[in-house]
């Protein structure tokens, strides 16, 4: 799993049908780097979140006919972003 | 997932029997590396699309025979060039 901050809301009104009414986040590495999640938990922007890729992010968002690459599990009760790990910025 | 723009479409008329008939576009991402990806929702050029990466392709083609690694899973409504390359916001 991987840590990252929500961004915003990302707002994709034609979309594969598969990707059903999921809310998608652009979320960002503590790197600089962004990606989209699928969000099933319900994140608020400024979180920061725990996210799962490869296999695990299908069943995460539901079920394993689901295509997500990275999936949001958790939503992280307190993260110093300047302690420990803080990472590349 | 990921954020990028459509470039170019690509024609490859001799190809596996995997890929099908399946269109395909040339994207760039906001570093403006080139990668191909199979399009399920029929994105033009200059689109912002998502693409969904790894395994997750295949299912999103609707068949997950096809042998893609990358597919456009949806055109964004509201993203910019501006947007791609801003800083992560103070505070945030």
């Amino acid at each position: 799993m991987r840590i990252f901050q929500v961004e915003n809301t990302l707002v994709a009104t034609a979309r594969i049908t598969q990707l059903e009414n999921h809310r998608l986040l652009v979320v960002r590495e503590t790197s600089g780097s962004r990606s989209v999640a699928v969000d099933p938990v319900g994140c608020k922007e400024g979180d920061w979140v725990i996210a799962v890729g490869s296999s695990a992010a299908k069943d995460a968002a539901g079920h394993a006919k689901y295509p997500s690459d990275l999936t949001i599990v958790g939503i992280i009760d307190y993260w110093d972003a300047e302690g420990p790990g803080k990472g590349a910025r | 997932m990921n954020i990028m723009r459509v470039v170019r479409d690509l024609v490859t008329t001799q190809r596996v029997g995997g890929l099908q008939a399946r269109q395909l576009r040339v994207l760039e991402d906001a570093k403006g590396n080139l990668e191909v990806a199979v399009d399920a929702v029929g994105a033009r050029v200059g689109d912002f699309v998502i693409t969904i990466a790894y395994s997750s392709a295949r299912i999103a083609t609707g068949d997950p025979r096809v042998t893609t690694d990358l597919t456009i899973g949806g055109i964004i409504d509201d993203w910019s060039e501006n947007k791609w390359h801003e800083p992560a916001r103070a505070g945030l």
